[in-house]
């Protein structure tokens, strides 16, 4: 039998089936502890003000995806080892700093996440906090995390509730279709503030790094990479479609009524219209489910991508003596992120907001490392950007760079 | 000693001393273990790229700019040759295979040498000094500096030219050094580990350098879990043919963990025999004597001469596993006997197999254990032992090789068991259940104590209520001591359960197990002693801390005893379930076994210690 005719013999639903499940699950990751909270205030605080943004920016987050696993598909290689092939080490030593801090400020506000749902149910934060961290590393250590992964992704499903509950809560939906089109700005700090966190969790830079390493991992190659593709970008669109969802509801039901966001208790009253006196419950187990399997990936996914730039032996089958700087890694990451939200007097939705912005402000250098790394003819060969890929990419540089810009004067002159 | 991090960027500069360009790379020839510089690549004012032979035209070379010994007009350009490698390009940054430590690293920097006139390579660094130099010279020197205040040395790690396999670049074009030592050339278990550091598209590609002899070898040695990935990843036509090549028991696993769409159609692009050869086997369970059997085995009749099974050996039976043991079979397969290879050789070409046959031979059947056939090996020193069915027909043989893989396997298993960790691969996981093991008896003393702490905050509210039977009180009394003193209990307890497992992986023969009754006798005095002394221990603790009558403290001593000895006798108990789990082939957890014991200890000692206390006052 020739190779063709195995092909042949495959459907092609088949075939898609083989190689889905990277993009879905590298995007529905990225709804975690700092994006609910990122999303939930933002239509708490200014309606359906941002909408426009989510619109904007979901072709940017599907595309930026799309070039991660095309990079992943193509080279076989990590974003971080392309990174260090391409720009040496000085680049790439600042590259992973930053997608250090990255993850270890996610990591935060994950286990500001797991605080915050547990305190719903009354649990302090320093019984859960050191339980959570204790449960997160026992999941990596234990490598059994792949599949926790599935059950959390499905408990971390329940956000579909938000469409539901944005239905119930019977939005002007006329309102919210203009806010989709029609930009606005509020030129203030906040809202700068809070554009470029809604950015930072949409398009969270360690998502390209998790999406490209688990392409690699599946073994996609440039072949399969036509049907990973649709993995990726309904992933992309998926997670958007929910984060929008979230916001509407948060905007329909609590915006009215002027509740600022403060604690968890307050995001979850959101729900209301649809669990009424469960919201809290609904709204706790989701949090918590997505906040324990982020932390679980996003420190193994720094102290991979890491290691892989640098050389430095990694893999959760070596032990401490083998591999001591990636342990160390992803320990240190979960050990100093959980001592964090420890501080005493912490407010824990303003660390997942800031860990957001963090992530905004930082996405744009990444997005360029990417953008250098998938126009190279040496590296992508035929597989090279499009014009229009290029456009948007950049243009999404260009617009995280002016906000950017823009709440630094702002703090600085103090304006807003 | 140069660096090629510190040379890129440095200009270049023309026997006239103009300025014309900046270093880019620089190329060597392969030929040799420290090959020689052959070409200076720079790019020029508009950043086209210029290459220079280095032999003609460099002059002297320092740390700060390379000095041609021709003025820009008289310079005549170069290309690259086929078997030059540019180090910038080629090496530096890139993963490279180090196939002395066989193992996958990253090319921080590149160290050169001059000497007598010639720049020559002198090894790759993969240490972290090379990637502090990449940073910035200054740190590399702040760090030496400080480790060498510690009386450390930061040391380079460099791997020379002939311990190098590029895995990006395709050098099998190239003429290499004789001394070379590319990946394919290692033993088939050193390409494994390497294989097994790589990620799925490069594993791909040294692959592709394999033939498929090479490639079968080292599938066989691979750890499992990666074998059924590889074949997945391969074309249909090339798994099979390396399955082929593989010993049938080998791949018979591999294709036993296969997707079946995917192992029905490998099997089907095979040969006939082999197909039929390995469906065969994939019919036995896993972990028996036929899981692990091959069915090529060296058979011979009764009417032969010697002469006749030498040619035979030659000619008909060069591929089989092992040829150590000849067996003499009937027409209908049922096993007679066996010659070795030694006797068959010491022996007269002419005289007849009847003569040598020894037909006392040991066997074992298709469904037992493969632990049983490793054992029965070991014990009576075979090479390789037949696997017959019941009617005597001989199906197949296990080899000394599969034999030590499941020795091997067992004693993980054992291991496993004594550290808790049954399902776990990893070291680092076995360090932790043994850490929590370890401590398990800190964490349930610490529980016992908050425990008993907030009981006697409670019970001091009452009181002042004055709403508290005095046998409550004098119950609350004992248990907050008996929390103190719990560690007794709770070491009494992890001692037991760790003899058990000690008994366990020694594997002492079932025969000469005690029975539970006297393994309790057995026990009990042990427990009684332990008991005696841990009631003098609470005796004095009890006396010291409260002023009471000596009745009381009495009371609570023995109480301590009674607690200790009951333990010890819940310990063995829970240990002989243990044996009897582990024979019926379950797993066995030494930590659970530990910790349940330890559990039960602590409300032992806690629930008597409670009860005499109520039962004193009542009684008082």
């Amino acid at each position: 039998m020739t190779p063709s005719a195995d092909t042949r013999r495959r459907l092609p639903f088949f075939a898609l089936l083989a190689v889905i499940g990277p993009g879905v699950i590298a995007a529905s990751a990225g709804n975690d502890a700092g994006g609910i909270s990122t999303y939930s205030v933002a239509g708490a605080k200014y309606g359906y003000a941002m909408l426009w943004m989510m619109l904007a920016m979901t072709p940017s987050f599907m595309i930026v995806q799309e070039m991660a696993g095309r990079m992943g598909a193509v080279t076989g290689k990590g974003f971080s080892a392309l990174i260090r092939e391409r720009f040496g080490v000085r680049l790439t030593f600042g590259a992973m700093l930053m997608l250090l801090v990255s993850t270890a400020a996610t990591t935060v506000a994950e286990f500001a996440g797991i605080a915050a749902a547990m305190e719903i149910f009354g649990v302090p934060r320093w019984v859960s906090v050191p339980i959570g961290a204790f449960v997160v590393w026992l999941l990596v250590v234990r490598g059994s995390y792949r599949r926790v992964e599935k059950v959390l992704l499905a408990l971390s499903s329940v956000f579909i509730a938000y469409v539901i509950a944005a239905f119930l809560a019977g939005p002007d939906w006329l309102e919210v279709g203009r806010s989709f089109v029609v930009p606005q700005v509020i030129p203030d700090r906040v809202f700068i503030a809070l554009a470029i966190g809604l950015t930072g969790t949409t398009i969270a830079p360690w998502m390209q790094f998790l999406l490209q390493s688990n392409i690699v991992d599946k073994g996609v190659t440039a072949k399969e990479w036509s049907l990973a593709r649709w993995d990726t970008m309904v992933g992309a669109f998926v997670a958007n479609l929910i984060a929008c969802f979230i916001i509407i509801t948060t905007a329909t039901v609590l915006h009215p009524q002027g509740i600022e966001i403060t604690g968890a208790e307050d995001a979850a009253r959101a729900l209301a219209p649809l669990a009424g006196p469960y919201a809290e419950l609904l709204f706790s187990i989701g949090l918590l489910s997505a906040s324990v399997l982020a932390a679980a990936v996003l420190p193994l996914t720094s102290a991979y991508a890491i290691c892989e730039a640098f050389g430095w032996e990694s893999g959760l089958d070596r032990s401490w003596a083998e591999a001591p700087l990636f342990n160390g890694l992803y320990t240190f990451v979960i050990v100093a992120a959980a001592a964090v939200v420890l501080l005493p007097g912490l407010d824990l939705i303003g660390i997942m907001l800031v860990s957001q912005v963090l992530n905004g402000m930082l996405l744009p250098f990444l997005l360029i490392f990417m953008m250098v790394i998938v126009n190279d003819r040496t590296v992508m060969g035929r597989h090279v950007n499009s014009a229009l890929n290029n456009l948007l990419a950049w243009t999404t540089i260009v617009v995280v760079i002016t906000l950017t810009a823009a709440l630094l004067f702002m703090t600085l002159l103090g304006i807003g | 000693m140069f660096y090629l991090t510190q040379m890129l960027g440095k200009p270049v500069v023309d026997a006239a001393g103009e300025v014309i360009g900046e270093i880019s790379d620089i190329a060597i020839a392969t030929g040799e273990v420290f090959p020689r510089v052959t070409s200076l690549a720079f790019l020029g004012p508009t950043k086209t790229p210029f290459m220079l032979s280095w032999r003609k035209y460099v002059d002297t070379l320092d740390g700060d700019r390379v000095v041609l010994n021709a003025e820009r007009p008289a310079l005549r350009f170069s290309y690259l040759q086929p078997d030059e490698v540019l180090l910038a390009r080629d090496l530096l940054n890139k993963q490279i295979v180090d196939t002395q430590g066989m193992k996958v690293v990253r090319v921080n920097d590149l160290k050169l040498s001059e000497s007598r006139g010639q720049l020559r390579l002198l090894g790759a660094e993969v240490g972290i000094r090379g990637i502090l130099r990449g940073l910035h010279p200054m740190i590399e020197r702040t760090a030496a500096a400080l480790t060498g205040l510690l009386g450390r040395e930061l040391s380079e790690n460099l791997i020379a030219w002939n311990y190098m396999d590029l895995l990006d670049r395709d050098l099998s074009h190239v003429r290499l050094s004789v001394t070379h030592k590319r990946l394919h050339e290692l033993h088939p278990a050193d390409v494994a580990d390497v294989l097994e550091q790589l990620g799925p598209t490069q594993r791909a590609r040294v692959f592709e350098h394999l033939d498929n002899v090479q490639a079968a070898e080292a599938i066989s040695e691979l750890e499992d879990e990666y074998q059924a990935d590889l074949i997945d990843d391969l074309g249909d036509q090339r798994a099979s043919d390396i399955l082929e090549e593989m010993d049938p028991d080998d791949a018979a696993d591999i294709i036993g963990d296969l997707p079946y769409d995917k192992a029905e159609a490998l099997l089907r692009l095979m040969g006939v025999n082999e197909a039929r050869v390995i469906r065969s086997l994939l019919g036995y369970r896993e972990k028996t004597a036929g899981g692990i059997m091959t069915p090529e085995v060296t058979t011979v009749t009764e009417t032969m001469t010697v002469q006749e099974v030498i040619d035979y050996l030659r000619t008909g039976a060069a591929e089989h596993e092992s040829i150590y043991y000849i067996y003499v079979v009937e027409a209908d397969r049922r096993l007679e006997g066996v010659i070795s290879l030694r006797d068959l050789v010491m022996s007269e070409p002419a005289t007849p197999v009847v003569d040598l046959v020894e037909r006392e031979v040991i066997t074992v059947g298709p469904d037992d254990d493969q632990e049983l056939v490793a054992e029965t090996m070991s014990k009576y020193d075979l090479l390789a032992l037949p696997v017959v069915d019941e009617t005597g027909k001989l199906l197949g043989i296990v080899t000394v090789d599969d034999a030590l893989d499941v020795m091997e396997e067992e004693s993980a298993e054992d291991l496993a068991i004594a550290t808790g960790s049954a399902h776990e691969t990893g070291t680092l996981a076995g360090a932790w259940w043994l850490t929590l093991r370890r401590s398990a008896w800190a964490i349930i003393w610490a529980v016992a104590l908050l425990g008993a702490l907030a009981l006697n905050a409670e019970y001091r509210t009452h009181m002042d209520a004055g709403a508290m039977a005095p046998a409550l009180i004098a119950g609350i009394r004992y248990l907050t001591w008996a929390a103190v003193l719990l560690p007794i209990v709770l070491r009494v307890a992890e001692e037991v359960s760790s003899r058990t497992v000690a008994e366990l992986i020694g594997g002492v023969d079932p025969e000469d197990r005690p029975t539970i009754g006297t393994r309790l006798l057995r026990e009990s005095g042990l427990g009684i002693a332990l008991g005696v002394a841990s009631g003098a221990l609470a005796f004095g603790y009890a006396y010291a801390v409260q002023q009471m009558q000596p009745l009381g403290v009495w009371q609570f001593a023995l109480a301590t005893s009674a607690a200790v000895l009951i333990t010890v006798l819940v310990g063995s108990a829970l240990a002989e379930l243990a044996m009897r789990r582990s024979e019926a082939d379950k797993r066995v957890s030494g930590t659970a076994l530990a910790v349940v014991s330890m559990m039960i200890g602590a409300a032992v000692y806690l629930g008597i210690a409670y009860w005499a206390g109520t039962l004193l006052i009542a009684g008082a």
